[in-house]
């Protein structure tokens, strides 16, 4: 009963929290409706939270890529690609990071995440983060000199990954000196939290760890403890609404009308373009030649002794329709939808964007740029995709939005839809704030509706760990912490019971 | 000059550093004991003195602070590292090690204020604690603290360390190239494992007056137990690194009171690394304040362009860091120390040619040195080819014989290495120079210039102990040293006025076009030959204990100098005349053989075709004994092959062993100095690894590529700049680019040009040429640069007009690419930018008033940079708003600052981001 007290206490705290602190570093917030206005950077002490001291980790784990850094920083200093090499050759091992996951042969490339933006493989989870946390922002560790010459070759033939855990356990626990917070889905199970904790306290020893849900922090980093917040991230899209830093828990809505499923229609719209558009990735073309638009390319390709899996090709691909999405792609941005009567037509007389292929291929896209990213928005649109990766009318932003609404207090919507936070790098789309401002107007006519979106790329794609590295960064926010002593105390079924 | 070289270091290094008292200090070892072990250790210098003096250094006073610079070339495998070791003009830091070790001898007499013996000293606990922090336990108390940011430039103590080497120099004043390269290593103490030595130390036994002592000495050459405290930027040994930093402070200054420290730190370096840098600084020093600066903004403070894609290419690393506007915007790296280590940088190079020419007998040394010469480069890309370079052809029809060989490069080292040093070898070598002289003539005057560039001013430049083929013994030995030396003096005082590569070039151009005959580049030929230097200890005898130096110096430091010509060549040769006779002996036939081969060896003043293959390059005295047997068939054969290097040292080998047994004394082992001509095919262009460099490509492509904001990477594609002594690697920058325009640029497309409605008027966008695919092109393609461009054409070209003006986000599509530091860049406008990059690659223009720079190269920009840096952080008072110093006050952590914050403060009293 107690507990429960405290934890109402404590989780109150958290908006409270937020509204009595002020986000410290040098992190360049543009908090637009806020009811405290930041300090001039100039003028902020560094110490006046005290929790300045706490070398605080965070940890943000996406579809597509897995953010770690150190609290009060702005930006995360370590960004890998959630997937990750694979050597299947004997002995199998896995590689991290984009400077590894080259052409070779044997090799593959897997996600140790799954499209729910939940952890899938939690070996590699724990090798990847410790890779992150550890190896990428701890120095070398000097304890046991011997360790670091010989030892570790003979270590790396046998031993695969366990490697770092073996040697964990007989010295110290690397990341003794650091409380570390996690993001997670909103909809993480209980037993992945249980895990995450696990992993924290017994493999790397932190003092401290707490778990946050993505949308919570990606409001705490537009400065807001309430908020509704629109998640456009990789592979999924969630739409939640924040009270006072909780997560309420019914309006969480989501679907995977995410960068993924945004990917997928720019495959549809070239396989059905004519020509048709053959994607080569960058990393299969040695050089090109500039040829005119619509012209077969001519790119001398290059050859490997080995086999290319599908799954790096695939990989690579992405980069591409990456690059596509960033330069071409585009949200209508109304009035009415791309299907209104008139549109499609008006867009099919404005000059087009071209886009070059990396074999050298070129071609100016028009309306249907802008009608890649319309199913987003209208089930209805979009290019012809197989029944089960359709999107059904739930699922478009809008209605996301609706029913998130609908789920929640009235008397809370207005508050909400004057806290807009939108984040996630597929909200970088061209003209998709534009799009979500006229959705919500016409949805909600007579409310006011204040769109929140970090005009900073990196604050819209890292929203979350930037909103991790300011909580976590809080002199305030030590008593949140769960500490070791009451994890021992209480084993991994603490973080149920606190991180609400 | 000889053995005397130690006390005549002593004497330059205690007038330039008067406070120190080496140079007068009785001795703790007996004198003569002394004498002999500096002598052991000094031969390795002593020769290297000789070609030290001539070389253009920076300033008169940083080359008598470094008496032993300029010493055996490249024996490390240094030099590809990011602070590698470079003498001023060189392409590569040949002479780097000797400058370390000139420095060393320095460091020894700072650090062991009480003990003046140089390179040898017995070890008394109790003063020279073998850790060097101890050192600094005589300075003076720190009470007069500076505060307040006020020091003057010559107070300021520079460091960037490296993997390999680190820079460092006392002040800014100059913004000189670093005046010192330090092998960032340190060794653990033997007998206290948590203490650090600079230097290799071991133990030795001698005999003196008859009592038998055991004492400890210094080599501060050697390699042996090292622990390099950097690997691939990251720091893997903190202790070392900091007793390193330590030392480095030591051999620089005396006291940490008023000394700031500007220190580069590498991408890597976490953040509890920078904070434990921070802590021991203040807290085991007195140092007044530290700043820590980003490799990649230190580079771009001595380039001062604010917009910047730095490409550092290291020793074993690669760092690539896209910075807008001051900023860090983006970074990736290769080759970082991971459980799965890929090393990437110029390691990676000197691998592949070794692995290529492993076959031929090379050891990692040769492919190091090979790699640093003129004839090692890396070939245009050639997109059409299969190998993506035009590797040359055997034209000469006299040739033919090799043709095979020289495409299927493999080919010629397997029938190289299964015939060492016989017929085989030396037909291969009189096709080669026949192939050359062949050449020779049909050569055009443009093609030598570039040769002469190449060859003399890119790799080897234009020093003396550099010329690089350059025979010098058969000069000496052919009587006519005077007056070649003083013609190089001459050309040297030519060069010394101009500064800058070009202007060498042209001169050497015009003075080689006149001397010699002409030539084909070396990216045309087949085969090339370069020099290659070892060191090899070869048995002397001990020295008889002489009241006067005088004999012993010629004995001791003549045999090794002879071969090394310098400006003091002169005084060996003259002491040849009084050594054992053979020796002259041997010269003469030499002399003759030198007389009857025809212009090349002659005319050419700087690289006679002297082809000499040695099959056995580690070969010692013996084989080069034999070699000279061999030889004369070839000789004959060729009828040009001055076989003078290894007739001269092998005479000099008989001479030795003569003295040896006349002496009845134990011989003593002795360094030295052999140069060979190595011949080498096609593998000096084929070790350009496809794979690297498109690593390194790629790791470029995606570091701009994934810069967040868009409208940021056009301005760092177009100022992409490739620092770090890996770089250096003769056409490696230039393949990169080649590689980044025919892989990744984006073409202005016609799509634009032709489906857009415009009106005919305006159709044709001659008037603006912005439109009209040239070469020069920069902005973007479909989207078109606004400045200048009729607006009906913009409009038509870009998708603006889509009826939401008055929007947050209209997408007037770009404007313009961002120019250099212009506002109009940001999004501050509302404007978003959204085209496709790069649209156009290039390099930045490197700044030409530093003429020292310019002849050092900007691949150690980043020092520069730190200087810079340094200036701003420490060394500017005036004139400032209370903006500027709030700025100021934030790029260093001064004492203040730490004693209230802590090493934290480091995190935010900084220049890492």
């Amino acid at each position: 009963m107690w507990a429960r007290i405290s934890h109402h206490l404590r989780t109150d705290s958290l908006g409270a929290l937020l509204r009595a602190s002020q986000p410290i570093g040098r992190q360049p917030l543009r908090i637009a409706n806020m009811a405290q206005q930041p300090l001039p950077s100039s003028a902020q002490p560094t110490d006046i939270y005290g929790g300045d001291e706490v070398s605080a980790l965070v940890l943000d784990p996406g579809y597509c890529n897995t953010r770690a850094g150190y609290a009060g920083e702005d930006v995360p200093k370590s960004i890998l690609p959630s997937f990750y090499g694979h050597i299947t050759s004997d002995p199998p091992r896995d590689l991290f990071g984009d400077e590894c996951i080259i052409p070779r042969g044997d090799f593959e490339v897997r996600n140790y995440m799954n499209k729910d933006s939940v952890v899938e493989d939690w070996d590699v989870a724990a090798k990847l983060w410790e890779f992150m946390l550890v190896k990428r922002l701890q120095p070398e560790r000097q304890t046991h000199p011997s360790k670091n010459g010989l030892n570790d070759d003979i270590k790396e033939q046998d031993g695969e990954g366990d490697v770092a855990m073996e040697e964990v356990e007989g010295l110290e626990k690397p990341l003794e000196e650091f409380p570390l917070l996690m993001s997670e889905a909103p909809w993480n199970s209980p037993k992945a939290r249980e895990k995450a904790i696990e992993l924290s306290m017994e493999s790397w020893g932190t003092p401290a760890f707490w778990l946050s849900r993505t949308p919570v922090l990606a409001s705490f980093a537009a400065g807001k403890a309430t908020a509704l917040v629109i998640d456009v991230g990789g592979a999924n899209t969630s739409v939640t609404a924040i009270h006072d830093g909780m997560v309420l828990k019914r309006s969480i809505q989501r679907s995977p009308a995410g960068g993924l499923w945004l990917s997928s229609q720019i495959r549809k719209m070239w396989e059905t373009s004519e020509p048709k558009v053959d994607l080569v990735p960058t990393f299969m073309v040695e050089n090109k030649t500039p040829v005119d638009a619509l012209a077969p390319p001519q790119a001398r390709l290059r050859e490997f002794p080995f086999k290319i899996h599908d799954s790096f090709r695939a990989f690579e691909e992405e980069r591409v329709l990456t690059e596509f999405k960033e330069s071409v792609v585009e949200v209508w941005r109304g009035p009415g939808r791309y299907g209104a009567a008139g549109n499609e037509e008006y867009i099919k007389s404005q000059p087009g964007r071209v886009f070059e292929m990396p074999d050298g291929y070129n071609q100016m896209w028009r309306e249907q740029r802008f009608k890649v990213a319309e199913g987003m928005w209208d089930e209805n649109a979009g290019y012809p995709v197989p029944e089960d990766e359709r999107l059904n009318k739930a699922q478009t932003i809008p209605e996301l939005i609706r029913s998130a609404l609908n789920s929640v207090d009235v008397d809370l919507r207005g508050t909400l839809l004057g806290n807009v936070v939108v984040t996630g790098s597929t909200s970088l789309i061209n003209g998709f704030n534009d799009r979500l401002n006229n959705e919500l107007t016409a949805m909600y006519p007579g409310l006011k509706i204040k769109i929140h979106a970090a005009g900073l790329s990196s604050e819209r794609r890292f929203g979350a760990w930037i909103g991790g590295s300011i909580l976590a960064s809080l002199g305030t926010f030590h008593q949140m912490w769960i500490s070791k002593k009451e994890y021992e105390e209480n084993g991994a079924g603490i973080v149920e019971k606190r991180c609400k | 000059m000889s053995r005397n070289a130690p006390d005549g270091d002593d004497a330059d290094t205690s007038n330039s550093r008067p406070q120190s008292n080496q140079g007068s200090t009785p001795v703790r070892t007996p004198r003569k004991q002394q004498k002999s072990s500096q002598q052991r250790l000094h031969t390795f210098q002593t020769p290297l003195h000789a070609d030290e003096s001539p070389t253009p250094t920076p300033s008169p006073s940083s080359r008598r602070l470094y008496p032993g610079t300029g010493g055996r070339t490249a024996t490390d495998p240094d030099d590809s590292e990011c602070a590698t070791p470079t003498p001023a003009p060189h392409r590569y830091g040949l002479r780097a090690r000797r400058a370390s070790r000139g420095l060393s001898n320095k460091n020894n007499n700072n650090n062991n204020n009480n003990n003046n013996n140089i390179q040898t000293r017995v070890r008394n606990r109790n003063r020279n604690n073998p850790n060097c922090t101890c050192s600094h336990n005589t300075r003076p108390p720190a009470s007069i603290m500076a505060s307040g940011g006020k020091w003057r430039e010559e107070q300021i103590l520079i460091i960037c360390p490296g993997s390999r080497t680190t820079m460092a120099q006392l002040g800014c004043g100059e913004l000189s190239p670093p005046a010192h390269r330090i092998p960032t290593r340190m060794f653990r103490d033997e007998e206290e494992p948590e203490q650090w030595r600079p230097y290799y130390t071991y133990k030795r036994t001698t005999v003196t007056d008859g009592v038998e002592r055991e004492e400890w000495v210094e080599d501060v050459d050697e390699d042996k137990g090292a622990v390099w405290p950097i690997e691939g930027g990251r720091i893997v040994q903190m202790d070392a690194f900091l007793a390193f930093l330590d030392h480095v402070h030591g051999l620089l200054t005396t006291t940490y009171h008023n000394t700031p420290i500007m220190l580069m730190a590498s991408p890597q370096w976490t953040r509890p690394d920078c904070e434990t840098i921070a802590r021991y600084i203040f807290e085991k020093t007195k140092t007044p304040a530290l700043c820590l600066i980003h490799s990649g903004i230190a580079t771009q403070y001595g380039l001062k362009w604010p917009n910047m894609t730095v490409v550092d290419i290291g020793y074993e690393k690669v760092d690539v860091t896209a910075i807008h506007d001051g900023r860090v915007v983006n970074h990736m790296d290769l080759g970082r120390p991971l459980p799965d280590r890929f090393i990437s940088g110029g390691e990676v190079f000197t691998r592949k040619l070794l692995q290529l020419l492993e076959g031929q007998g090379f050891n990692h040394d040769m492919a190091e040195q090979l790699k640093k010469s003129g004839i090692c480069e890396v070939l245009p890309y050639a997109p059409a080819k299969k190998e993506l370079m035009d590797l040359p052809v055997e034209s000469s029809p006299n040739a033919s014989q090799s043709q095979p060989r020289s495409t299927a490069a493999p080919g010629t080292t397997a029938e190289e290495g299964a015939a060492p040093g016989s017929g085989a070898v030396d037909s291969t070598v009189a096709a080669a120079a026949e192939a050359a002289s062949q050449h020779a003539p049909t050569t055009d005057e443009p093609a030598v210039e570039e040769d002469v560039a190449m060859e003399d001013n890119d790799g080897l430049d234009t020093n003396v102990d550099e010329d690089g083929v350059l025979d010098v013994a058969s000069i000496v030995t052919s009587g006519q040293t005077k007056e070649f030396l003083a013609k190089k003096e001459k050309e040297k005082e030519k060069e010394k006025g101009k500064p800058g590569r070009k202007s060498n070039k042209d001169k050497d151009g015009d003075a080689a076009a006149q001397a010699r005959p002409l030539r084909q580049p070396n990216s045309k030929k087949v085969r090339n030959t370069f020099s290659y230097e070892e060191i090899v200890m070869e048995e002397v005898p001990k020295e008889v204990p002489a009241p006067v130096s005088a004999p012993t110096q010629g004995a001791g430091g003549g045999g090794v100098e002879e071969v090394v010509a310098t400006e003091k060549a002169a005084e060996p040769a003259a002491e040849k005349a009084a050594e054992p006779a053979t020796e002259p002996a041997a010269q003469g036939t030499q002399a003759e053989e030198d007389s009857k081969a025809p212009a090349p060896a002659a005319t050419e003043t700087e690289a006679p075709v002297v082809k000499t293959e040695e099959s056995k390059p580690n070969g010692d005295d013996n084989d080069n004994e034999n070699g000279t047997e061999s030889k004369p068939a070839a000789d004959v054969a060729n009828g040009e092959q001055g076989k003078a290097a290894d007739a001269d040292t092998g005479a000099k080998a008989n001479a030795d062993a003569d003295a040896s047994a006349k002496n009845g004394e134990p011989p003593e082992l002795r360094p030295k100095r052999i140069r060979r001509e190595i011949e080498v095919g096609l593998e000096r262009f084929l070790f350009a690894d496809r794979a690297e460099i498109d690593r390194i490509v790629s790791t470029i492509y995606r570091t701009i590529q994934g810069v967040e904001d868009m409208y940021m990477r056009p301005a760092c594609w177009d100022n992409l700049v490739f620092v770090g002594n890996g770089s250096r690697l003769r056409g490696l920058k230039d393949n990169i680019l080649q590689t980044l325009n025919a892989r990744h640029l984006i073409s202005p497309s016609t799509a634009t040009m032709f489906t857009s409605e415009l009106p005919s008027n305006v159709a044709t966008p001659a008037g603006t040429g912005s439109q009209t695919p040239v070469g020069s092109f920069s902005g973007a393609p479909h989207q078109l640069a606004s400045s200048g461009v009729n607006p009906l054409l913009q409009a038509a070209t870009t998708a603006s007009t889509l009826g939401v003006a008055g929007r947050d986000t209209i997408q007037v599509a770009t404007g313009s690419t961002p120019m250099v530091g212009s506002e109009a860049a940001g999004p501050a406008s509302g404007h978003h930018f959204h085209s496709q990059t790069p649209t156009s690659i290039r390099t930045i223009a490197l700044p030409t008033y530093l003429s020292e720079w310019s002849k050092n190269g900007f691949e150690e920009a980043m020092f520069l940079g730190a200087q810079v840096a340094a200036r701003i952080a420490f060394c500017l008072h005036s004139n400032m708003d209370a903006q500027a110093i709030e700025a100021q006050k934030s790029m260093s952590l001064s004492r203040v600052d730490y004693n209230e914050h802590g090493p934290k403060a480091i995190r935010t009293h900084s220049m890492l981001s």
